[in-house]
């Protein structure tokens, strides 16, 4: 295991935080490390940073994450990695999709060439929203409390997406797939960072594979090319013990 | 004729190479990809009767990115929700072998049975999983529940039985003897092992103790195959640390038929079946050998 010192923890929402450490090793953004808490559990996470500074940023979900949101300046940090397949970086005017803390691992791609899709359940969870300073921001929430009320798909339906030389999507997988339909029928270049169960981070455990790839080994960065004809993709995933289930809509 | 071919019970196999088991083959998607991109059988994750999920992470510890510790924890969907994933898996037209665990001779006979009707090709039997209580290995050392689960399984089922054992015993003739129905021996499986993080001043897997594989395991498996195949002749299938042409050439010299893969996955990733049966190749080119079974136990000294 790598170990590190945390140098900076910032509250990004009521229920998100951002734990910042040195750690030189070159990444690139949609790489991810696994965090590992000692005693409690290793769970893999994005790198919402790609600098000699690095960055996760975590919600509380289980045991792991939970002791993760609670670092403080000067903890231990302890992981391995970097690991996965990056985003393809372009020049130009770009588009992220973000859903809920998916726009972490949207974040470093961030120019001022960017426009945004930011997209949570509230105004409160609406993640990273405030880095979008050189281009158009477009807020979305379930409850209509900022932006548009309703999905990231009503606010890609009112952008000329032909101007962009990418499109970056990461969210939950559901809207993954929505948005994947709703590009995929237009021809728009995409890149989409996936996210399942995984364990062993090695590409040996075959928790997180979809038609065969690994998403700690193959991906988590999935082309739209790469993500058409995918049989499992939106539909159906393995829990912790391997058994087939579909996912919910 | 391909020089590659070769033969373990009365499967056919179009190259040496298995994927081992509890690599990449719990989902039936990953086993058809892998044995579309060169593997020539895959053996499935070990399935028991009921559900379990496994350990908690961290379950595998990296070593210099060759070598492993791992405790998954016989992470399984239980045997009535597999059959899905072994007739995706079947797609590929190639032989799927069902690994299977369990505590009793009854436990083991039910599993094959099911996995025969699944449309397995063979079964191989999990006697030696170094880091479950009350499975593998622990059942794997005891002669007498060796001997009655091989026999049960051996008259359950029709297709051919592997029995896959552990290296961490004091005397693997005995277990081999006792495991003598069997038509043919799965040698290694991981070396029982642990790490520690020193700045956590704590162990790294969750469950502390682990199975050690890749190339630092190869002498250990190499001496099993050999001393087995000598005093036993029965056919083998070996496994542990191969990663190249040479070591699998080794291996097959020792006594081995035919070989598995599993941790060369992690550190050459898919494509290293493609590579073994290039490397393979072309080295059996050079020195004039026909078949893989012209070599079989080729260096044994009697």
């Amino acid at each position: 295991m790598i170990h590190s010192e945390v140098i900076n923890v910032e509250e990004n929402t009521p229920t998100v935080k951002t734990i910042y450490f040195e750690w030189k090793q070159e990444a690139k953004p949609g790489q991810f490390i696994m965090a590992w808490v000692p005693g409690t559990g290793e769970i893999p996470i994005s790198l919402s940073s790609t600098d000699t500074i690095k960055s996760i940023t975590v919600k509380s979900y289980g045991p792991a994450s939970d002791a993760i949101t609670k670092l403080t300046k000067g903890s231990r940090i302890f992981f391995r990695g970097p690991y996965g397949r990056p985003f393809s970086t372009v020049r130009g005017p770009t588009l992220l999709v973000g859903g809920g803390s998916g726009m972490a691992s949207l974040r470093p791609l961030i120019t001022n060439e960017t426009d945004a899709i930011v997209s949570a359940r509230s105004s409160a969870e609406l993640l990273f929203s405030e880095k979008i300073t050189g281009g158009e921001l477009f807020k979305v929430t379930d409850d209509g409390s900022a932006g548009i009320r309703g999905n990231p798909i009503d606010a890609l339906s009112t952008i000329d997406l032909r101007k962009y030389k990418m499109t970056y999507v990461c969210g939950p997988e559901i809207m993954l797939k929505k948005v994947y339909d709703f590009l995929n029928s237009r021809k728009i270049k995409a890149e989409f960072a996936m996210e399942r169960l995984m364990k062993c981070g090695i590409g040996v455990c075959d928790s997180c594979s979809v038609d065969g790839f690994q998403l700690c080994r193959d991906g988590s960065i999935f082309s739209i090319e790469e993500l058409r004809g995918m049989t499992e993709f939106g539909r159906t995933r393995l829990t912790e013990s391997g058994k087939r289930v579909f996912l919910n809509y | 004729m391909n020089r590659l071919n070769t033969q373990i019970s009365d499967i056919r196999l179009d190259n040496p190479f298995i994927l081992a088991s509890g690599i990449l083959d719990e989902n039936g998607y990953t086993m058809k990809r892998v044995l579309d991109e060169g593997a020539a059988a895959v053996v499935t994750k070990s399935i028991g009767i009921s559900e379990r999920s496994g350990y908690h992470t961290p379950v595998v510890v990296e070593i210099d990115g060759r070598n492993m510790i791992n405790a998954i924890g016989l992470a399984n969907p239980g045997i009535d929700n597999f059959g899905e994933e072994l007739k995706i898996a079947k797609e590929s037209l190639k032989p799927v072998i069902g690994s299977v665990f369990g505590s009793t001779a009854e436990e083991f006979a039910l599993l094959s049975k099911k996995m025969e009707a699944y449309g397995a090709s063979a079964i191989e039997l999990n006697l030696s999983c170094p880091h479950v209580k009350g499975f593998g290995q622990e059942v794997g050392s005891d002669p007498d529940l060796v001997e009655s689960i091989v026999s049960e399984v051996k008259r359950s089922v029709k297709i051919p039985v592997f029995a896959k054992l552990s290296p961490n015993i004091s005397d693997i003739l005995e277990i081999a003897k006792a495991a003598e129905k069997a038509d043919a021996y799965v040698l290694i499986n991981t070396v029982k092992a642990m790490a520690i993080d020193i700045y956590a001043r704590m162990p790294i897997l969750s469950n502390s103790f682990g199975g050690l594989s890749g190339p630092c395991i190869k002498p250990v498996g190499i001496r099993y195959v050999y001393e087995v195949k000598r005093e036993t002749g029965k056919e083998i299938i070996g496994v542990g640390g191969i990663r190249t042409g040479e070591d699998a050439l080794e291996y097959i010299m020792a006594g081995a038929s035919c070989v598995e893969i599993g941790t060369a996955v992690h550190s050459d990733g898919r494509d290293i079946f493609k590579k073994l049966s290039l490397e393979t190749g072309k080295i059996m080119k050079a020195e004039k050998i026909e078949s893989i079974g012209e070599i079989i136990g080729a260096a044994i000294r009697k």
